[in-house]
């Protein structure tokens, strides 16, 4: 299990926060995804022989954000 | 798996809202003009509930409680604006953005009716154990209103530390939400239509002081459910079609429904300035800044003054007059008379004496006023801080 953050500017809402935490229940690896609209960003924490990081910024982008490892 | 979000058309809640109204215009009609607390039938009192919340209780309450549901659909309306955008980046021409507004204010309305059946109940139990007092009501209108007026700066992106201002309610009642309810985005709506029970307007207060009356929780229930329904096709009605007209204007959206959380942030947060008394108040520094015009207006409505009596006269539509002069270094006695008086007047505040009292629809209240020195100026206001006045001293 690995902790990454991910820095998401494009978040403009708590609702928006919320819509990213909601990836954990379809990402496939994923332990827990803490996102947070105040700092613009989301740690996840991820099994990486399941997931990578790539995988992640596309699941991000398929909601409608933008991802970048930081 | 995502799941395909099918609101309920907006039309069909137009229609019930249209309905709502004629029911209660019928019913109306059939009413014969009954005391609240006099000793009418259940049914009457509540039909007289609906009927209050319909006409008076529902505007009065959108000019209260209006923020708290702006404030609930500008996440939504944030939403489906950026949901539109991302749609728009892959397509030619882009569809108009559609907003999916009648949701969250159902949500809102349905959480706000609860609460409202919930505390009516409660009020019915605890009797006149319970009330809230003029200055917490102020210190909460203050509090929501700075908290609508930082939302209103957040989506103008004016700082990031606006951004602290958008709540983020805590992860384990976020992942309660997303495994039982249908989406995430039902937990703002929720959490602030609930919230409306501490800001009630005055038309709402003298319903729950009615319902304090009734001493029975079933009773205190139902009068609230039948008011706060009452209130509910205005607040629909009129939030519906400012979204609408809102997602007409497509690229300047956001902005408006910024400034629209500015504005009434703004009359929040005045009306609880107004509710201590603050000369921060609008009113209050008007009054101040321009004496001879405030002066002007209230001068021929002043009644004439018997030796150590004053008078106010509590109408619907305010304070006559609102620049009260009076004698100073001597005990009086202010006399405030209604007549007829249904509005929110009827909730009278001075704060500087913390005196508070619902005056009775019709008839004379006196309230003793200490001596005061000349130039004391002593500011009184309705409950909602919407009516104001000054007793001057001199």
């Amino acid at each position: 299990m690995i902790k990454q953050t991910f820095k998401v500017p494009d978040l403009t809402c708590s609702n928006c926060a919320l819509k990213l935490e909601a990836l954990e229940d379809t990402l496939r690896g994923v332990k827990q995804i803490n996102a947070s609209y105040h700092k613009l960003e989301m740690t996840v924490e991820y099994d990486e022989t399941q997931l990578s990081a790539q995988a992640i910024i596309a699941a991000v982008k398929h909601s409608g954000y933008t991802a970048t490892l930081v | 798996m995502k799941t395909k979000k099918t609101p309920i058309d907006p039309v069909v809640i137009v229609a019930i809202g249209v309905v709502l109204i004629a029911l209660a215009l019928i019913s109306l009609a059939f009413q014969s003009e009954a005391p609240l607390a006099g000793s009418v039938s259940l049914a009457s009192q509540l039909t007289l509930a609906f009927v209050t919340g319909l006409t008076t209780g529902g505007l009065s309450c959108l000019a209260v409680q209006g923020g708290l549901l702006a404030s609930s659909l500008a996440q939504q309306i944030e939403q489906d604006y950026a949901a539109n955008l991302t749609k728009g980046k892959n397509v030619k021409k882009r569809a108009p953005a559609r907003v999916n507004s009648a949701f969250p204010i159902l949500l809102f309305l349905t959480s706000k009716i609860i609460a409202y059946t919930v505390f009516g109940a409660l009020l019915g139990w605890l009797g006149s154990y319970f009330t809230f007092s003029p200055a917490l009501r102020a210190v909460l209108m203050i509090a929501i209103g700075v908290f609508m007026l930082g939302n209103g700066l957040r989506m103008f992106n004016v700082h990031p530390i606006f951004r602290y201002f958008s709540i983020e309610p805590p992860k384990f009642i976020t992942r309660y939400i997303r495994q039982t309810a249908k989406g995430v985005e039902t937990f703002t709506p929720l959490f602030l239509g609930a919230l409306t029970v501490f800001i009630p307007c005055g038309v709402t207060q003298a319903m729950l002081a009615t319902a304090l009356g009734t001493g029975s929780p079933m009773f205190g229930a139902a009068l609230m459910f039948a008011f706060t329904l009452g209130t509910s096709p205005v607040f629909f009605i009129v939030a519906y079609l400012t979204t609408e007209l809102g997602a007409k204007l497509e690229k300047t959206f956001m902005r408006f429904v910024a400034a629209v959380v500015l504005i009434l942030g703004f009359v929040t947060l005045n009306s609880g300035l107004a509710l201590i008394g603050s000369p921060l108040a609008f009113q209050n520094l008007t009054r101040n800044l321009f004496p001879s015009r405030s002066a002007l207006t209230s001068a021929p409505t002043q009644v004439p003054q018997t030796a150590g009596i004053v008078t106010l006269s509590v109408l619907n539509r305010g304070y006559f007059p609102q620049t009260l002069k009076a004698p100073a270094n001597q005990a009086l006695a202010l006399q405030l008379i209604t007549n007829e008086t249904y509005s929110c007047a009827r909730d009278f505040v001075i704060p500087a004496l913390n005196f508070y009292q619902l005056l009775p629809a019709t008839g004379t209240v006196e309230v003793n006023l200490p001596p005061q020195k000349a130039g004391t100026k002593i500011p009184f206001t309705c409950s909602m801080g919407m009516y104001t006045g000054v007793i001057v001293f001199e």
